[in-house]
């Protein structure tokens, strides 16, 4: 599964936001989490609580309040605003936003939009494990801990830990545990060499 | 029939159930016996002298997800702690026990290397989800209770509770995702029923998980800022 990406839906019409919100949870290759929001009023504080890296908006509700505002009073400079176009709108309008989704648009048609603001975190999940990712696998199972493996490696530990991030992501694993069963599967270590396996 | 609505009192607890089986598991928490015949909701629960509304709120909020919790102070703090720890027990006493035995019977058979890092993959997680529930039991319902039995306990509030409750099933996915995954071996009925098993046990825990964080947490907020 892919990491997660973060969704806030703002629309006070339930047929249309609830429409969108199961056409989203049906995109099960992409792994979204969907916060609603329904009240417009509370918008920038539940923003800034719930840092989503999507907005999917209906710009006529922003009304007075324009899109450049609601970027500058959030300071989340990263997060990717989607348009969520209901009726004729000025293009002018639609051009500040990152990409427009139509209400008549088909699920594929949303899922590749949702795929092109989002393809650099899609693309790191399917390398491959480096050489030195795999090595140092094998050195987390052995129960060394991270100050152990940079010194074996000649590594600082602040490598050490982004190789660590790094594994996480591609493989979804997250625990050491977790992490020994995929070092003996993939027969990167031997069952004697793991930390309180005793044979 | 599939409601989208709510349930209500009004509506009758079979079909409550037929609608959506995972009530059931509730139903035995809230120590319900079947047999309804065509009983209501809130004649149930009243003859099992449960606190209807808080029934319904636990109820509503498997069935519907999204739905939006309204934390409201008439609510029984006292049937959602026998309910969670009832789930504790269930937990704790039978399902992850039951799991085990099933992965020992469908995976572990053979105790390849493979089967003995899965079996202490999981060994070590049921010891971590004993100590969080434990850590409940132990300090967080007696805290409770003595709160609403009119103390004043000094040495903990909810807060701490908040900010170090961890949720308990994202590991249980993790080896669900490893298993699935990464591990080559041959699909039998065993394992596939053990993976059935695990999936509703992670969506049954993060049920639980979310009924301690967003409905005890919050009324036990209020009820501490209003008896100062």
């Amino acid at each position: 599964m892919s990491s997660r990406i973060h969704v806030a839906v703002c629309e006070p019409s339930d047929i249309i936001r609830k429409g969108l919100v199961s056409i989203l949870k049906k995109l099960t290759t992409l792994n979204i989490d969907i916060l609603e929001i329904i009240n417009l009023t509370n918008l920038i504080p539940l923003i800034i609580k719930s840092k989503p890296n999507i907005i999917i908006i209906n710009p006529s509700y922003i009304g007075s309040l324009n899109l450049n505002t609601l970027k500058k009073e959030t300071r989340l400079p990263n997060i990717q605003y989607i348009a969520l176009q209901t009726t004729i709108l000025d293009t002018q309008l639609l051009t500040q936003f990152n990409q427009v989704i139509n209400i008549m648009d088909s699920p594929e048609e949303i899922k590749e939009k949702l795929i092109k603001l989002t393809t650099t975190t899609i693309d790191t999940n399917k390398k491959e494990l480096s050489v030195r990712e795999k090595d140092i696998i094998k050195l987390v199972v052995k129960g060394m801990t991270n100050k152990q493996i940079a010194n074996e490696l000649c590594l600082s530990i602040h490598t050490v830990i982004t190789h660590r991030r790094n594994i996480s992501t591609k493989l979804q694993i997250h625990s050491t545990s977790g992490l020994t069963i995929y070092a003996i599967i993939n027969k990167l270590v031997e069952i004697n060499e793991i930390k309180d396996i005793k044979e | 029939m599939y409601k989208i609505s709510e349930y209500t009192e009004l509506d009758s607890m079979s079909d409550l159930i037929n609608d959506n089986y995972s009530i059931l598991l509730p139903i035995s928490r809230f120590g319900i016996s079947l047999g309804f015949g065509d009983k209501t909701i809130g004649e149930v629960c009243k003859e099992n002298k449960i606190d209807t509304k808080t029934f319904l709120v636990i109820v509503n909020m498997i069935i519907n997800e999204d739905s939006q919790i309204v934390v409201d102070s008439t609510l029984s703090i006292k049937t959602i702690l026998a309910y969670l720890h009832n789930s504790h027990k269930y937990f704790l006493s039978f399902k992850l026990p039951k799991i085990r035995e099933m992965l020992l019977n469908s995976i572990g058979i053979n105790q390849t290397n493979v089967a003995i890092v899965i079996m202490k993959f999981y060994d070590e997680y049921v010891l971590e989800v004993t100590k969080h529930m434990q850590y409940e039991e132990k300090h967080v319902f007696p805290y409770i209770n003595s709160l609403i039995g009119g103390g004043k306990p000094k040495d903990y509030s909810i807060d701490i509770f908040r900010k170090q409750h961890d949720n308990v099933e994202s590991k249980l996915s993790e080896l669900k995702n490893i298993i699935i995954k990464y591990c080559p071996v041959e699909t039998n009925n065993e394992l596939i029923t053990v993976l059935f098993d695990i999936f509703s046990c992670s969506k049954d825990l993060s049920y639980h998980n979310d009924i301690e964080d967003k409905l005890l947490v919050p009324l036990i907020e209020n009820y501490e800022h209003n008896n100062k």
